[in-house]
């Protein structure tokens, strides 16, 4: 589902059925979406498979501001001063502190708790947010501030901020905020779309897409997690297309935004912090994909030393019947792409030349020069991306010395404007480039062939005595030896295996992140370890597309 | 926006030993802090990646003991910090930065001009490493190293001794009560770098107040008399009053305090081992200093409840110690080998103990008095562990004609005459070419 277009396919034994796209309707997404599915003629909808859907609805509630009001409140502590970050919402502080290993500093203050109720709760039932600094270490202040607020009004709907179990207070914050200011109109959307299956007798289970380019059920998915699914889709799409350890710079070319991903061995580079999504920095996963203002439509106008490729467009290109030269007017006129009108792409060309060079000599190298540009600005964010991914903070010493390998990449360019690009691309990125298929529906495919994702991170302090996961929120005491080995490693497969029946997942390929000990020494005596330890069900697909 | 630079190099897989302070806990908890206070997300703050530094940027500084080659099993951590520390300086260097934190561990100041192994936790000397690559490939010409450490920043001292351009303040608890027992304010530097060490011993119980005021009225008028290019500060967070080998009361606030005052290019951190109830607190004020943000809500959970020396009790000792400091005159033995090239040569002989392994260095350190460069040094080395004799031959950075030729001079003897020693290192700054000579193996460039 784009801002624009809501794309469908239809999949069978790895072969395209049917495809589909029907306009977006902001206003009614689940009769969008059953329009686009209605479109595709399955022949016995009963026998689906599966369904997997990826939604803009809460990437454009939060961009647009369509949120429920959510009263936040902190125990943030000491520290750096809570706003030398930037808070888009405003939050209450209240007393009480934990430390990094979940000891309590500072107790909760009663007194201030009956000043919230007081002040704060007209609205019923009105949305409660408690996030404390380390609660992903011990989340006691949370649990008892919830119960106190439960006590006093049972109507209140609360959330937790240590289910939200990775370091950064701030962004747990705001995750946590986010996630319960969109459930409402999130649950409405899962209501809709599951009753609008079943009228259908559509019996398959239904997935939503997440940002990290993963898929999970739709009762289970975390509201939240669906943002920026769509930049997710189109890095899937291209997995389809490609040998499944192939190294690859994905380009998808759009009408004004360029989206530019990487493929390293077969699996979707991931971003090393949490998304951005307006003013709200998150801790959510999700691919790194680089977005810049270039595209097929982007405005052209003329200078007294050439020209400049704006950042935005104004209508289609000229030879399509818009009014301003545009990078596919160019390629238009040098026949790189066969539609539109080439009178009109020259007399888009000709109108950024003066008088006396509107000839094919100039008209030629103009052209040119316009698609070199396009290719240089790609080109740029694919070394940003790839900088990103070498420099890439490392914590050990090991990982200093075994640096990222140079993959040999190939590129995948996608979208409206692909094909006229691929000759410039060649030149500027100095790789091969193949063109994608289906680019019409390519959100639509890699959604359809998305594998199910999830990450299990444990944290484990055997002096405290206590666990943490950190992608669940639990925490729980550890009656475990001291200095755990193989016991740690049955016991991380066991929560691992817990999440993955939660999720009704298969645990199939997991990904096992070697263990770091980390000896706790009290005066010269090792009295305890901290152990961490992760296991992760990676992005993909589930198999290649056949032509 | 004034950008601050961050590596942090927790060194996660590498210890000195199970149980020993210098293991993998140790900067643990204080990325539990700075993540969780979200600071690397601060606009200001750019997080770089660690890198290696070469033998040849530690041999451009350090002369590595019999030969670099013993080295190769243990020296991998301290080559990233180096590296580090590197890395950072040449972001400050280019302007992509303001300033920058090197959080990186194990720690490097006690390793002086002569390296035999592990000292104080020490093998390789970050700051002297970073300086020298600085003023080899940037030509920068006059650096401040401030050592904030509450231990002696005894190997920085050494390497800088005879160096007019390196000014080297060191601030620490008084050296008869606390390794490495030394850093006395008669130790002010070489008979061409006279006046270029500055070492403010203080008494134990020593606090924020106390600290500051050094700072204010000693360390930053001569930091401003020197105007130089760069100021490195070297950061070891030990004078905190939880510290288990350290007797100051400095708190996590006071460090911001230090960091303000001295408003370094650099700050690398040094020693500090109470790494629970001072490290993930001092750390956090200290990068936010750096990065301009408030860092007096930083708080340590403990609370400081032994007696601090008061200002009043401080006051009448500094100002002795200054007179004492100003009164210090040269006293140098003038005394070279029959073998030497033409000039005067002051001697002064030194021991040097390695608490790591257990074991004793003894030096006999020779420089060619000299009026237009840093001069000529020559350094005699044994271990107590080991047979071979090693020496070291430097021509200094902006070396004179005749220091360099004496350097040249020194370097073919030693192949040709000295029957009793087996290693050698040609340290030769002016020219960033450093030669490795051993008795059998012969001469290898680094």
């Amino acid at each position: 589902m784009g801002g624009t277009y809501t794309d469908a396919v239809y999949i069978y034994d790895n072969r395209i059925q049917h495809t589909a796209k029907v306009p977006t309707r902001s206003e009614n997404l689940v009769e969008t979406l059953m329009d686009a599915f209605d479109r595709l003629k399955i022949p016995d909808e009963q026998a689906i498979n599966q369904i997997t859907v990826s939604t803009t609805l809460v990437t454009n509630a939060i961009l647009q501001n369509r949120m429920t009001p959510v009263q936040l409140l902190l125990f943030s502590g000491n520290g750096m001063r809570v706003d030398a970050l930037p808070w888009p919402v405003s939050y209450l502080e209240l007393s009480g502190e934990m430390d990094f290993r979940g000891r309590e500093i500072e107790p909760t203050e009663l007194s201030e708790w009956r000043n919230v109720l007081t002040h704060n709760f007209s609205e019923n039932p009105a949305l409660v947010a408690i996030v404390g600094k380390f609660s992903h270490r011990n989340s006691l202040h949370e649990e008892q501030l919830a119960s106190y607020l439960r006590g006093a009004n049972p109507s209140l709907r609360i959330a937790l901020g240590h289910a939200w179990g990775q370091a950064n207070f701030h962004r747990r914050s705001l995750t946590t905020y986010l996630n319960l200011a969109v459930s409402d109109l999130y649950n409405k959307f899962t209501q809709q779309l599951q009753s609008a299956a079943s009228d259908r007798k559509i019996r398959a289970p239904i997935s939503i897409l997440k940002a990290d380019g993963g898929i999970l059920p739709i009762s289970k998915i975390r509201p939240i997690e669906s943002i920026y699914s769509g930049p997710a889709a189109s890095i899937l799409a291209a997995l389809t297309q490609n040998e499944p350890t192939a190294s690859t710079i994905i380009v998808d070319i759009g009408g004004t935004t360029t989206d530019i991903g990487l493929v390293l061995s077969g699996i979707p580079l991931l971003s090393s912090k949490g998304a951005q999504i307006g003013p709200y920095s998150t801790l959510i996963r999700s691919l790194a994909v680089h977005s810049i203002p270039v595209g097929g439509d982007s405005a052209i106008h003329a200078t007294e030393q050439g020209f400049i490729l704006e950042n935005y467009r104004l209508g289609p290109a000229f030879c399509l019947g818009g009014n301003i030269p545009t990078p596919t007017d160019a390629m238009r006129y040098l026949e790189l792409i066969d539609y539109g009108n080439k009178r009109l792409a020259e007399e888009a060309l000709a109108s950024i030349l003066p008088l006396e060079r509107r000839t094919p000599e100039f008209l030629h190298e103009l052209a040119t020069a316009i698609i070199d540009l396009v290719a240089d600005r790609i080109a740029g964010a694919v070394d940003s991306l790839k900088r990103e991914w070498q420099e890439e903070p490392t914590y050990k010493v090991w990982e200093v010395l075994h640096p990222h390998e140079a993959h040999a990449f190939d590129t995948l360019v996608s979208g409206g404007g692909a094909r006229g690009m691929i000759n410039a691309l060649e030149k500027r990125l100095k790789t091969s480039v193949r063109l994608g298929l289906y680019p019409e529906v390519s959100n639509a495919l890699g959604a359809a062939m998305a594998k199910p994702t999830f990450d299990c991170t444990l944290h484990l302090d055997t002096y405290m005595k206590r666990y943490r996961v950190e992608e669940t929120g639990e925490q729980g005491q550890w009656s475990g030896s001291l200095r755990p080995y193989r016991e740690v490693e049955g016991f991380l497969d066991n929560l691992a295996q817990k999440q993955a029946s939660f999720y009704d997942v298969k645990m199939g390929d997991v990904e096992k992140e070697p263990f770091d000990f980390f000896p706790i020494v009290q005066g010269y005596k090792t009295v305890g370890q901290i152990v961490r330890g992760a296991v992760h069900l990676r992005s993909g697909v589930i198999g290649r597309i056949r032509v | 926006m004034k950008r601050t630079g961050i590596i942090f190099f927790p060194a996660f897989d590498w210890s000195l030993g199970d149980s020993h302070p210098e293991r993998e806990e140790r900067l643990l908890y204080t990325q539990e802090q700075l993540f969780e206070e979200g600071i690397l997300d601060l606009p200001q703050i750019k997080q770089y990646s660690p890198r290696v530094a070469s033998i040849h940027d530690g041999l451009r500084s350090q002369a590595l003991f019999p030969n670099p080659k013993s080295y190769t099993d243990t020296i991998d951590a301290h080559l990233i910090a180096a590296g580090s520390a590197i890395l950072l300086g040449e972001a400050r260097v280019r302007g992509d930065i303001a300033n920058g934190f090197v959080l990186a561990r194990p720690p490097g100041h006690h390793s002086g001009a002569t390296v035999w192994g592990n000292r104080g936790f020490c093998t390789l000397n970050y700051e002297a490493i970073l300086v020298n690559h600085l003023r080899a490939r940037f030509g920068i010409k006059k650096i401040a190293i401030v050592d904030t450490d509450v231990h002696h920043g005894d190997g920085t001292q050494d390497i800088f001794y005879h160096d007019p351009n390196v000014l080297f303040i060191s601030i620490h608890q008084d050296g008869r009560t606390i390794f490495p027992g030394s850093g006395f304010v008669n130790e002010k530097g070489g008979p061409n770098a006279w006046d270029q060490t500055l070492n403010i011993p203080l008494p134990p119980g020593t606090g924020d107040e106390g600290y500051h005021y050094v700072l204010e009225n000693w360390v930053l008028p001569r930091l401003q008399a020197f105007a130089p290019d760069l100021i490195i500060n070297s950061a070891g967070q030990d004078n905190h009053f939880t510290d288990p080998l350290g007797a100051m009361n400095l708190t996590a606030n006071g460090y911001g305090r230090i960091t303000e005052l001295l408003q370094p290019d650099l700050a690398v951190l040094e020693g500090g081992y109470s790494i629970e109830g001072a490290l993930p607190y001092v750390n956090l004020a200290i990068l936010l200093a750096l990065a301009g943000e408030d860092y007096h809500h930083v708080r340590e959970p403990k609370k400081l409840d032994r007696p601090v020396l008061t200002l009043a009790t401080l006051k009448p000792f500094l100002e002795e110690l200054k007179k004492q400091q100003v009164n210090s005159k040269p006293d140098f033995t003038t005394q070279g080998k029959a073998f030497f090239p033409k000039g005067s040569w002051t001697y002064s002989p030194r021991s040097i103990y390695y608490d790591t392994e257990g074991f004793q260095e003894t030096r006999h350190d020779y420089i060619r008095q000299c009026n237009h460069c840093a001069g000529t040094v020559y350094i005699e080395s044994y271990s107590s562990q080991s047979p071979e004799k090693s020496i070291l031959v430097r021509i200094p950075f902006e070396a004179c004609p005749d220091c360099e030729q004496a350097g040249y001079d020194l370097w073919d003897h030693l192949q040709k005459h000295i029957e009793d020693t087996t290693n050698g290192l040609l340290q030769n700054q002016l020219r960033d070419k450093l030669t490795v000579w051993n008795r059998k193996e012969g001469l290898k460039e680094f």
